[in-house]
C-alpha cells in the first residue's frame, strides 16, 4: 500500500547530504523571501493576471529572462566550485569535494548552462524582439508560447528538484553517455531527474520553436519579404528550424534510454545485443546542432549591432543571411567529429572532419560581413559593441582551436582534454553567451522604458573578457600537457596545480564581472527617470522594434506597418509619417491552461522519478483534460478599441514631441553606486531601530 | 445564423482534394502495396534488387498519398510546407543512412567479438563458445616464400588449411606485404599485412581458406598469390 | 458592422486558420523525425537477436499486409469525409469518420493481438535488442494511432453537437492530416519491418 501510494520515496530520501541541505535550505529561504514579499505587497492577483497567465511574448520574453539569468548564477556558481576543487585537489589534498559530489557538479553545470540558461535567455530575445521587428503584434500561438514557457519552468524545477529529494543529481557528464546512464551502473534517481527535466522543457523547447516558425514565416508585415528581414530575426529562423529539426531526435534518444531504464529494453545497454555507441551516435546528431541553435540568434544580434553602431546598412546582407542558412545546414553533418575516437576508422572520420572545417567557411563569412560594415562607418563604442569586440576576441580562438579539432589526428591526441573544455567555452561563451549580453544591452530601452548604465556596463564587460581569457588559456595550456577534463584529482609531480590556480582566478574576475551586471542593473533602475527613453528609439535604430514606444505597447504596433525596405524603420524616419487612422486590435485573452498542463508535465515526471503508477496515470489525464478544455474553447480573444489605441499612442507622440536631447554623461559610476547602496542600507538599520 | 452557412464557399477544389484524387490515390496505393507483398512472399526476384525495389515502391507509395491524400504543394503560397517536408525527407534519410555507415564502420573496426576472434586465433584457440575461430589445433606443412631484389618466389603458392607461411625478405630494405590487390586491400585471417624487417622472416598460420593475392603496397612489382585448400 | 470590417474579419480568420495548418505541418515533421530515430535503431540492431527469433520467424505476412489494407481504406474513407465536411454536410462527415474510426479500431486490435501473440510466446521487449527496437518502433506508432481515435471521438462528439463551423472543420482538416501521415510512417513500417524481413 505505501509503495502504492509513495513509490520509491522513503526517509531516505529527505536531504541528508551538505550540498543537498544547504541547497534546499536556499531555496527555501528564497521562496519563502518571495512569498512573503508578495503577500506583504499583496500583488498575487497582480503576478497571476499580469504575469502568470500572460499570453504577451514580451512578458513571456521577460519571464524567461528572469528565470535564465537565476540558473546562470546557479550554473556559475557550480562552474566556481569545480574551479576550486580543482585547484586545491592536488597531490596529497583532495580537495573539499568528493569524486562522485564532483561529477554531480560537472554534469549539473553543462546540462543547466545549455538547456536552462542558454536555451532560456534566447528564447527571452526571441520573444522580446522577433514579433517587434517583423512588424507583428503577437506569436503565431500564443497559447503554444506560455505553455512553452510553463514547460521549461517545469523543467527547471525539476532539474533542482534533487535538493529535495534524492539526494543525488546524474553523474554521468551532462550528455549522460550510456551504458553509465543505464540501470546497471546509475541505480539513483539522480539519472531519473535528468532525464524528465530535458524530456518536459525539450517538449517546452520544440513547441516554442515550431510557434517562432509559424509567426516568422507568416506573419511579417505587409512589404516584409524574406530578404527584407531583419538579420536577428534571420539568425532566429534558422536557429528554430534547427530545434524543430534536432529536438525530436532528443526527445526519441532519450525516451528510448528512459525504457531502457524503466522497462528493461536494450537498445544502449552492454547486454542483450543492445548499442551503446547508438546514444553516442543519436544524442550527438541532437548535441552538435544544438550549439548552433543557440549561437545562430548571437550572431543575429551582433548584425544588429554593428549595423546601428557604425551607422550603416548592414554590408554583404544576402551573403550573411546566407552565411546563417549554410551554417545551420552543415550543422546537421558534423556530430561525429564529438567521437572521433570512438573508431569507425579512416574512411568516417574524414568525411565528417572534412565537413566540420567547411563550417568555418559561413562563419568567416559573417564575420567578413560585419568587419566590411564597420569599415568608414561612424562608429560608437557602446556597451553592446564591446560585447561585440569581445565576442570577436574570443570566438576567433574557439574557431581556430575548433579547426584544429577538427583533424581527426590532432582530435586522437586532444580528446577528452582540457583543451577541448578551453575550445568549447570559447565558442560558447563568445558566441553565445557575449551576443545574448550583447542583445540584451542593445534592446534593454526597449524592454525596460531606460537604457542600461554605461559605465558600470563597460567594467562588467572588461572583466568578462579579461576574465575570460586569464581563466581559459591555462586549460588550453594543460590540456596540451596532458590533462583530461573531468578531474576531481591529480598527481602534484604533473605541475598542473598553477595553471589551475590562474584559471580559478580567472573564474573569479568572471564571477566578479557578472557580479558587475547586476549592479549594472540596479544602477540603472535607480537612475530611471535620467536614463529613460523616451522617444522609443535611443540608438537611432533602424529596423521597426524601434518606430514603437519603450516599452512596448501591449498591441505592438498601432497600425501594422508597411515595409519597403530591408531597415525599415530606417527609411520611415528619412521619409517621414502620416497619422494612420486607428482601429480596433483583436488580442489573445490570458490563459492559464499553460501552467495547468507544466503542473501535470512536472507530476508526470516527478511520478516516473519516484515510481508512483498512479501520480503518472492521473497527471497524464490531467493533461489531456486541459489540453480539449483549451482547444475547444473558442472565446480566446479580446478587443482593445480603436479610441484607447489613440489615446495611447497620442500620449507616446507627446512624450516624444517633450523630448530635448542633453549629451552629458548621466551614468553613475561604481563608487557613486557604493555610496547610494550604503546610504541605503544605513536608513534601512535606523529605520528598524 | 445556422452553423453550416459560412462554410460554403467550395472553391477549394484546386486546394483539396475531390472525390476523383481520393479514389485514384487510393487505387494507386492498393497496387503499391500489393506489389511488393507479391514479390517478397513469391520470391520472384531476391537479394539486394528486391531490397531496392521494395524501398522505392514505397517511396512512390508516400509520394502518391503526398500528392493525393494529403495535397502536398497546393496550399496557398509560398510553400513552406514542402520546403519543410524536403528538409526533413533530408534530415530522415540522413539520420538512418548516417548511422548505418557509422555503426557499420564501428562493428567492422571495434567489434568486440572480432578482437576476441582474432585473439583467440594468434593464441591457437580453435573454439570460442561452440563457434570456430578459425584457429588450428594442430599446424601442418610450413611454405616458404623468398623476395630478393623485388621478384617473389614462388609466384603461386600452393597450400592448405593449418599450413605455416613464411615470408624471407632477402633485399636490404624493409617490406610492409599486403593482402589483396594493389588496388583493393583485404584482410586475410584478420590482418591486414606482415611486416617484414631486416631480413627477419616473419611466419603466418594459413586459417582461412580461399584464393589470396599479397603485395608490396611501396613496390608495384612485388606482388603474388596463394590458394589455401580448406 | 459595416461590410469593410466583416471581410477584414474573415481575412483575420483565414490568416489564423493557414498559420495553423502550417504549424500542424510543422508538428508532423518533427513527429517523423521522432519516427526516423526509431527507424535508424531498428536498422542498427535489427540484427541483434542473440540467437532468439528473428523477424522471419515471427512475422506474419498476410496479418502484416491485412493490416495495411485496414490503414488505407481509413485513410481513404478519412478523405471522403473532409470532402463532406467542406461541403457542409454534417450527416456524411460524420458518417465518413465513423467509419474511418472503426477502421482505426480494428487496424489497433490487430496490432495489439500481434503483440500480445508475441508476448505470450515469451518474446517481449526485454528479449533482446531486435525485440526491443521492433516493440517501440511498431509500439509507437500505435500510441500514435491510439490518440488520433480518441482525438477523432473527442472532435466527432463536438461535431455532432455544435456542428461543422469552421474551426470544426479546422480540427477535421488537423486530424485527417495527421491520420494520412500515420498512414504514410504505416508503409515505411510495413516495409522496412515487415517486408524486408523476409528478404
Amino acid at each position: 500500500m505505501r509503495e502504492f501510494l509513495i513509490g520509491k520515496l522513503n526517509a531516505d530520501a529527505l536531504p541528508h547530504e551538505w550540498f543537498t541541505i544547504a541547497g534546499s535550505v536556499g531555496f527555501t529561504l528564497m521562496l519563502l523571501f518571495a512569498v512573503g514579499l508578495i503577500t506583504y505587497k499583496k500583488r498575487w492577483k497582480w503576478l497571476w493576471n499580469e504575469w502568470f497567465t500572460s499570453v504577451d511574448p514580451k512578458k513571456i520574453g521577460i519571464m524567461y529572462f528572469i528565470a535564465g539569468g537565476f540558473m546562470l548564477v546557479r550554473g556559475g556558481l557550480d562552474a566556481i566550485m569545480l574551479w576550486l576543487q580543482q585547484s586545491l585537489s592536488s597531490g596529497s589534498s583532495h580537495g573539499y569535494l568528493s569524486a562522485d559530489h564532483f561529477q554531480q557538479i560537472f554534469t549539473a553545470h553543462g546540462n543547466i548552462m545549455v538547456f536552462f540558461v542558454a536555451m532560456a535567455l534566447i528564447f527571452g530575445l526571441i520573444n522580446y524582439i522577433v514579433p517587434l521587428q517583423i512588424g507583428a503584434r503577437d506569436l503565431a500561438s500564443p497559447f503554444m508560447n506560455t505553455l512553452g514557457f510553463w514547460l521549461y519552468v517545469a523543467g527547471v524545477i525539476m532539474v533542482n528538484m534533487f535538493f529535495f529529494l534524492g539526494n543525488e543529481y546524474g553523474a554521468a557528464g551532462w550528455l549522460a553517455v550510456a551504458p553509465l546512464s543505464g540501470k546497471e551502473f546509475s541505480p539513483g534517481v539522480g539519472m531519473d531527474y535528468w532525464i524528465w527535466s530535458l524530456q518536459i522543457s525539450g517538449i517546452g523547447t520544440t513547441l516554442a520553436a515550431i510557434n517562432f516558425i509559424m509567426t516568422m514565416l507568416k506573419m511579417r508585415a505587409k512589404g516584409m519579404t524574406l530578404f527584407k528581414m531583419p538579420l536577428f530575426t534571420w539568425g532566429s529562423l534558422c536557429s528554430m528550424a534547427m530545434a524543430v529539426t534536432v529536438f525530436p531526435l532528443l526527445t526519441m534518444t532519450i525516451f528510448l534510454m528512459f525504457f531502457d531504464r524503466y522497462f528493461g529494453t536494450h537498445f544502449f545497454t552492454t547486454t542483450g545485443g543492445g548499442n551503446a555507441m547508438m546514444y553516442t551516435n543519436l544524442i550527438w546528431m541532437w548535441g552538435h546542432p544544438e550549439v548552433y541553435i543557440l549561437m545562430l540568434p548571437s550572431l543575429g544580434v551582433f548584425s544588429e549591432v554593428v549595423s546601428t553602431f557604425s551607422r550603416k546598412p548592414i554590408a554583404f546582407y544576402k551573403s550573411n543571411v546566407f552565411g546563417m542558412i549554410g551554417i545551420s545546414t552543415l550543422a546537421l553533418m558534423v556530430w561525429l567529429h564529438h567521437f572521433f575516437t570512438m573508431g569507425a576508422g579512416a574512411d568516417v572520420n574524414s568525411a565528417f572532419g572534412v565537413a566540420t572545417m567547411i563550417i568555418a567557411i559561413p562563419t568567416t563569412v559573417l564575420v567578413f560581413s560585419w568587419i566590411v560594415t564597420m569599415y568608414k562607418g561612424k562608429i560608437r563604442l557602446t556597451v553592446p559593441m564591446l560585447w561585440f569586440l569581445g565576442f570577436i576576441a574570443v570566438f576567433a580562438l574557439g574557431g581556430i582551436s575548433g579547426v584544429l579539432l577538427a583533424i581527426p589526428p590532432v582530435d586522437f591526441q586532444l580528446h577528452n582534454s582540457l583543451f577541448l573544455v578551453a575550445h568549447f567555452h570559447s565558442t560558447v561563451v563568445g558566441g553565445v553567451l557575449f551576443g545574448i549580453f550583447a542583445g540584451l544591452a542593445y534592446w534593454f530601452p526597449k524592454i525596460a522604458g531606460f537604457r542600461l548604465n554605461e559605465r558600470i556596463g563597460r567594467y562588467a564587460v572588461w572583466s568578462w573578457i579579461i576574465g575570460f581569457f586569464v581563466a581559459f588559456i591555462p586549460l588550453y595550456v594543460l590540456g596540451l600537457m596532458g590533462a583530461t577534463r573531468r578531474l576531481d584529482h591529480y598527481d602534484a609531480s604533473t605541475g598542473w596545480q598553477p595553471f589551475f590556480i590562474m584559471s580559478l582566478i580567472g573564474g573569479i574576475i568572471i564571477a566578479i564581472g557578472a557580479a558587475l551586471q547586476i549592479v549594472q542593473i540596479i544602477a540603472s533602475f535607480i537612475q530611471k527617470r535620467r536614463l529613460a527613453d523616451t522617444t522609443g528609439d535611443p540608438w537611432d535604430g533602424r529596423t521597426l522594434e524601434w518606430s514603437v514606444a519603450s516599452p512596448a505597447p501591449a498591441y505592438n504596433f498601432a497600425v501594422i506597418p508597411e515595409v519597403s525596405s530591408r531597415d525599415a524603420y530606417f527609411e520611415m524616419k528619412k521619409l517621414g509619417i502620416s497619422k494612420p487612422t486607428y482601429k480596433d486590435i483583436h488580442m489573445p485573452k490570458n490563459t492559464a491552461s499553460g501552467i495547468y498542463i507544466s503542473i501535470f508535465a512536472f507530476l508526470v515526471g516527478f511520478g516516473f522519478v519516484w515510481e508512483i503508477v498512479w501520480l503518472v496515470v492521473v497527471s497524464i489525464l490531467g493533461i489531456i483534460i486541459c489540453l480539449i478544455a483549451k482547444t475547444f474553447n473558442e472565446d480566446s480573444e479580446y478587443t482593445i478599441p480603436a479610441e484607447v489605441v489613440e489615446k495611447m499612442e497620442e500620449h507616446q507622440a507627446d512624450k516624444v514631441r517633450a523630448f530635448h536631447k542633453d549629451d552629458d554623461e548621466v551614468d553613475m559610476g561604481l563608487l557613486e553606486f557604493i555610496k547610494i547602496a550604503l546610504s541605503w542600507a544605513w536608513r534601512l538599520v535606523r529605520g528598524k531601530r | 445564423m445556422s452553423t453550416e452557412s459560412h462554410v460554403t464557399k467550395s472553391n477549394t477544389k484546386s486546394e483539396h482534394g475531390t472525390t476523383g484524387s481520393y479514389v485514384i490515390g487510393f487505387i494507386l496505393s492498393l497496387v503499391f502495396t500489393i506489389i511488393p507483398y507479391y514479390l517478397v512472399v513469391n520470391k520472384v526476384i531476391a537479394g539486394n534488387a528486391l531490397l531496392a525495389v521494395i524501398l522505392s515502391i514505397a517511396i512512390l507509395q508516400m509520394a502518391i498519398q503526398l500528392l493525393f491524400f494529403l495535397h502536398l504543394g497546393r496550399g496557398p503560397k509560398p510553400l513552406y510546407n514542402v520546403v519543410f517536408f524536403f528538409a526533413t525527407a533530408g534530415v530522415i534519410v540522413l539520420t538512418i543512412s548516417a548511422s548505418l555507415f557509422i555503426m557499420s564502420h564501428l562493428y567492422q573496426n571495434m567489434s568486440p567479438e572480432e578482437i576476441t576472434t582474432r585473439l583467440a586465433q594468434k593464441e591457437g584457440i580453435s573454439q570460442l563458445g561452440g563457434e570456430k575461430t578459425g584457429a588450428c589445433k594442430e599446424l601442418g606443412d610450413n611454405h616458404i616464400i623468398t623476395i630478393k631484389d623485388g621478384q617473389v618466389s614462388p609466384i603461386h603458392l600452393e597450400a592448405s588449411l593449418c599450413d605455416t607461411l613464411t615470408f624471407i625478405n632477402e633485399d636490404n630494405k624493409k617490406r610492409v606485404m599486403k593482402f589483396g590487390s594493389h588496388t583493393a586491400q583485404v584482410s586475410y585471417g584478420g590482418e591486414y599485412e606482415v611486416v617484414l624487417d631486416d631480413g627477419r622472416p616473419e611466419t603466418i598460420t594459413l586459417n582461412q581458406s580461399g584464393d589470396f593475392a599479397f603485395h608490396d603496397d611501396q613496390d608495384i612489382n612485388t606482388d603474388g598469390h596463394f590458394s589455401v585448400a580448406p | 458592422m459595416t461590410h469593410a470590417e466583416t471581410s477584414e474579419e474573415m481575412s483575420h480568420e483565414e490568416a489564423a486558420n493557414d498559420r495553423v495548418m502550417f504549424g500542424f505541418w510543422v508538428y508532423l515533421m518533427t513527429d517523423l523525425l521522432m519516427f526516423s530515430v526509431l527507424f535508424a535503431v531498428y536498422a542498427v540492431l535489427h540484427g541483434n537477436s542473440l540467437g532468439g527469433p528473428t523477424g522471419r520467424d515471427l512475422f506474419s505476412p498476410p496479418l502484416a499486409l491485412t493490416e495495411t489494407l485496414i490503414l488505407l481504406t481509413s485513410s481513404f474513407t478519412c478523405g471522403l469525409g473532409m470532402i463532406a465536411a467542406r461541403k457542409g454536410i454534417k450527416k456524411q462527415t460524420l458518417f465518413w469518420f465513423g467509419i474511418t474510426f472503426l477502421l482505426g479500431l480494428a487496424f489497433l486490435s490487430i496490432e495489439l493481438y500481434e503483440f500480445v501473440e508475441f508476448i505470450h510466446e515469451g518474446h517481449t521487449m526485454r528479449s533482446n535488442a531486435f525485440m526491443s527496437s521492433f516493440f517501440l518502433l511498431v509500439g509507437t506508432h500505435g500510441v500514435h494511432i491510439t490518440s488520433a481515435l480518441i482525438w477523432a471521438a473527442i472532435t466527432l462528439f463536438f461535431v455532432a453537437k455544435r456542428g461543422l463551423t469552421k474551426s470544426m472543420v479546422r480540427k477535421l482538416s488537423m486530424l485527417s492530416l495527421f491520420w494520412h501521415f500515420l498512414d504514410i510512417v504505416w508503409i515505411f513500417i510495413f516495409t522496412v519491418v515487415y517486408l524486408m524481413a523476409f528478404v
